[in-house]
């Protein structure tokens, strides 16, 4: 093994203090329910429980920096599973949300993505199936956009196929005054604020 | 006494259809000369034992033979009162529901059982209860006046009897008065230990007689009879009490030897008992300058869970650090606490304590320390995070707390040697072995038995002197002794007072039932007791030596000297004697030798072999009846006959088995071992020890050593059954016919 890693408390109060639900994370006991049940846990570099653990230990940057925290797609399986009742999606979502206030955008297509959700929920109150993918595809450039756009050929038609998709924009739902001031509201409330 | 038999057979559960009733009604009345035979098809119902009852009362029937289920259910629907002989004869698990129906075989083989029912009701005689010439005595002696001892006198005094309580140190209290807090139910928050209250109330109460300075200098006599030598402040007293429960606690693990914590080298690295002294004492600081405490680390297993310290886990050190983690932050809330684990053991409600640890910031490593260290005036730990696969070093430490686990106050610090007899094996040059931990003479201290078989209680393989506390908690291996608290296994308070509460009932219980000549636990309520012919005896100390009890003395010339009370009638001694010497009422060599010759041998044409099973009433019966219960069939040729406990077994059985011409014999005996589940602990061991030595018989014989076969069967072994008696008959099949048939 490598060298001794000292441990620092001074991150996990930072967490503690700053970051959405990031107090929960006093409650894990390491159990691995959550690395255990996650559809993305391949995908990650390092398990929740152990996002956890390093948090404690004071790694700071890796925590940051880490692909996991960008990755959750809130499925729910590791809060519905967890023995401790840990949230742990809303802990990574405030994780990621944190890092990305610090500057810190490890991957940047998550971000514009969530970034693009966010708005668009915001500005019509649901989301336009195809105006959202547009956004996030174009975002990189307009060759990128196309590739990224024919790429999802086949997904965009059986969505219309399926008239899960229309083809006219999308209207702004009724009440959407109220739904923004929730939002607002939302946002506020956050130690690390919703939108970053 | 004069006895008028009747056999009453049940035609009920599928009987009446497995079997031919009038052949064995004939059978009953002619073979077996019994002068009254019924059926019925409901015996066991209002009517049936109406019937039984009304024979009783007209016909002065008082040996009743119950052909029907097995003696483990109805036991107390037939029920005719103590001057009555009752013996069961298994027609439905071993015949009806795991045998083909109307068969010729099956047919036999309930006559073979009816037989074999018979033949014992006929050798059995009334038990009547031992006496003893003294007075009893119903006091409870608790020796060791911490929470376990003075929570124990308090129920008995409840209870409404009289308590003597003795303690070595000069004040009640033991460990609970050194603590500062404690955690308890409901493992919420910390609780005060009220132990000033709990001592006011064991002194001021009238039915406790409190010793203390005092030590117990000799116990002699069994329950009910106990004569106590106390020295008391110096002075000699003398009790007479009917049963003991021993709750001397622990001590904690010598953290001398765990200097590779630190310990000992720095000053600042103390033990769980050291940091909770200081915390009662009012206030923690670092012991090396008095300076204050902010970061503390707690090396949890600090020597347990070792293979060369303590094997075993503790259960109470990581509430116990978590508690004192607690005391930390309370007197320092910037303080931080880390706790180093292996695995965190807060069982059961407990739990609820270690959120609320770790819901106050404490930071709980999984890992083991690797190095304890000292830089700058300040401690540091090395150890491997198991979680992250990393080596972590955490620095800055005021002090570095050893949460060492609990040893029974009963366990020595070395083992200790006795004088062996010349030429024994292992022996040094002094001539000395060491004691093994179930002998009488390995533990520390404590209650100075008179007893041939050591002064203390026979401890487990970690010193805890316990007998099985799955099977049966409190029982340790002197009946009338009962273990209550720490010195059983490590628990927390709260664990404590259940376990000092259950001893005292068990206490008072054992007094209760010696004085009306009764056994306790595992054979409660039996009335009979072991009879010695002394005129036979050859002194050869088979008996007392083997008694799991140590039930059995010796006088001055090596002749037993049976203590009845001590007893737990399993049978032991007499399966030991060699002159076939001891003897129950209701239960003896003899009586178990008839019923097998009372089975019916075909000829060797007939090629009906006949295999007898030896089976263990307390664990393999019951997996019997299981396995009858679940409809499991096995061969038609085998016959089984209960004993109390397989250690009971006579090497002259099987020779009479075998020359009698029975094909091959089975052993059902309990697991022994580490893990033994023996009822009478020893019994099947010392079983499959006597078997060992058969091979002389049956070379004597000239017979195959395969002809009989011990088996473990534990109470879950039931789907086994079939295919051991099945393997079994193969192997008598190849071995062939017993030679003996017919002669």
């Amino acid at each position: 093994m490598e060298k001794n890693v000292n441990y620092d408390p001074s991150f996990a109060q930072e967490v503690f203090e700053n970051v959405d639900a990031g107090e929960e994370i006093k409650m894990c006991m390491n159990c691995g329910v959550c690395a255990g049940s996650c559809p993305l846990r391949f995908n990650m570099d390092y398990p929740p429980r152990q996002i956890f653990q390093m948090i404690r230990l004071g790694k700071r940057e890796e925590v940051l920096n880490a692909k996991s925290i960008m990755l959750c797609t809130s499925c729910y399986t590791c809060k519905v599973r967890c023995p401790r009742s840990i949230p742990v999606i809303d802990v990574m979502h405030g994780l990621a949300h944190y890092a990305i206030k610090q500057g810190i955008l490890t991957r940047r297509d998550t971000a514009n993505f969530g970034r693009e959700f966010w708005n668009q929920v915001y500005r019509l109150g649901r989301i336009d199936e195809k105006d959202l993918p547009r956004r996030v595809f174009f975002a990189a450039g307009f060759i990128e956009g196309i590739k990224s756009t024919l790429k999802y050929l086949d997904m965009g038609l059986k969505l219309l196929l399926h008239r899960r998709m229309k083809l006219l924009p999308e209207r702004k739902i009724k009440g959407i005054q109220s739904l923004r001031k929730m939002l607002d509201k939302a946002e506020k409330m956050g130690k690390g604020g919703a939108a970053a | 006494m004069d006895k008028k038999t009747a056999v009453y057979i049940c035609t009920g559960c599928g009987i009446g259809d497995a079997l031919d009733i009038d052949p064995i009604k004939e059978l009953a009345t002619d073979d077996l000369s019994v002068p009254l035979c019924k059926d019925h098809p409901f015996l066991c119902g209002e009517e049936g034992v109406d019937l039984i009852k009304k024979d009783i009362e007209e016909e002065g029937v008082n040996t009743i033979i119950i052909c029907g289920c097995s003696q483990r259910v109805n036991y107390d629907v037939f029920d005719f009162g103590p001057d009555k002989i009752v013996e069961r004869v298994n027609f439905r698990e071993q015949v009806a529901w795991s045998q083909a129906p109307k068969e010729e075989d099956t047919q036999m083989l309930a006559e073979d059982n009816l037989r074999m029912g018979c033949s014992k009701a006929n050798d059995t005689e009334l038990p009547e209860p031992y006496k003893a010439e003294e007075e009893y005595s119903k006091d409870i002696l608790v020796v060791g006046g911490g929470l376990a001892g003075m929570t124990a006198a308090l129920e008995t005094a409840k209870a409404g009897y009289q308590a003597i309580l003795v303690e070595k140190e000069d004040r009640l209290g033991g460990f609970l008065g050194k603590m500062k807090q404690r955690v308890t139910m409901p493992y919420k928050e910390l609780t005060d230990t009220n132990a000033e209250d709990l001592i006011k109330s064991v002194t001021e109460n009238p039915k406790i007689e409190v010793h203390i300075s005092s030590t117990v200098e000799k116990i002699a006599g069994g329950p009910g009879l106990f004569s106590v030598d106390i020295k008391s402040n110096g002075n000699a007293v003398s009790e007479r009490v009917g049963a003991v429960v021993q709750a001397t606690g622990w001590v904690p693990y010598d953290a001398n030897k765990l200097g590779h914590l630190g310990y000992g080298k720095f000053k600042d690295v103390v033990t769980n008992v050291e940091m909770e002294e200081m915390a009662a004492g009012g206030k923690i600081a670092r012991p090396s300058d008095g300076s204050d405490v902010k970061n503390v680390l707690f090396i949890q297993c600090a020597g347990s869970r070792d293979p060369d310290h303590l094997p075993y886990c503790s259960s109470v050190c990581c509430l116990v650090s978590m508690k004192q983690a607690t005391y930390v932050k309370e007197q320092n809330p910037e303080s931080v606490n880390y706790i180093l684990y292996k695995d965190v053991r807060t069982v059961g409600q407990s739990e609820d304590f270690y959120r609320k640890a770790q819901n106050d910031g404490n930071i709980f490593i999984r890992g083991a320390a690797t190095n304890v260290g000292e830089a700058g005036g300040r401690l540091f730990v090395e150890a491997d995070d198991e979680l992250l696969g990393e080596k972590v070093k955490i620095e800055d430490l005021d002090m570095v707390v050893l949460a060492v686990g609990m040893v029974p106050a009963t366990r020595p610090d070395e083992i200790p040697r006795i004088q062996a007899p010349p030429d024994t094996e292992g022996a040094d040059e002094e001539g000395k072995i060491e004691v093994a931990a179930d002998s009488g003479f390995f533990a520390n201290t404590a209650l100075n038995l008179e007893y041939r078989q050591g002064p203390e209680l026979p401890t487990l393989k970690y010193g805890f002197p316990d007998s099985h506390f799955i099977c049966f908690p409190y029982e340790t291996r002197r009946t009338g002794i009962y273990t209550a608290g720490c010195v059983r296994r490590p628990m927390e308070t709260a664990k404590v007072i259940d376990d000092a509460t259950g001893a005292a009932m068990k206490a008072i219980q054992c007094t209760e039932a010696t004085a009306i000549g009764m056994a306790v636990h595992p054979r409660a309520g039996d009335l009979s007791f072991p009879e010695f012919n002394m005129q036979r005896c050859t002194q050869c100390k088979r008996c007392t030596e083997e008694c799991p009890f140590g039930a059995i003395n010796e006088d001055k010339d090596g002749n037993p000297l049976p203590n009845p009370t001590r007893c737990r009638r399993c049978g032991v001694c007499m399966g030991a004697c060699p002159e076939r010497i001891i003897s129950f009422k209701n239960y003896s060599v003899g009586m178990i030798g008839r019923m097998i010759k009372a089975i019916n041998v075909p000829e060797e044409d007939e090629e009906k072999p006949r295999v007898i099973v030896l089976v263990c009433e307390n664990d393999a019966y019951p997996a019997v009846d299981m396995a009858g219960i679940k409809r499991l069939k096995w061969s038609p040729y085998v016959r089984f006959i209960p004993m109390r406990c397989l250690g009971g077994l006579n090497l002259v059985w099987i020779a009479d088995a075998l020359s009698g011409g029975i094909d091959g014999i089975l052993l059902f005996g309990c697991r022994h071992g580490d893990d033994y589940q023996c009822h009478f602990v020893k019994g099947s061991e010392l079983a499959e020890i006597r078997l060992s030595k058969v091979s002389e018989t049956l070379d004597r014989l000239a017979l195959e050593s395969s002809r009989v076969q011990f088996v473990e069967i534990g109470i879950t072994d039931y789907d086994k059954i079939p295919k051991i008696i099945d393997e079994f008959m193969e192997t008598i099949e190849e071995v062939g016919p017993n030679p003996y048939k017919g002669w």
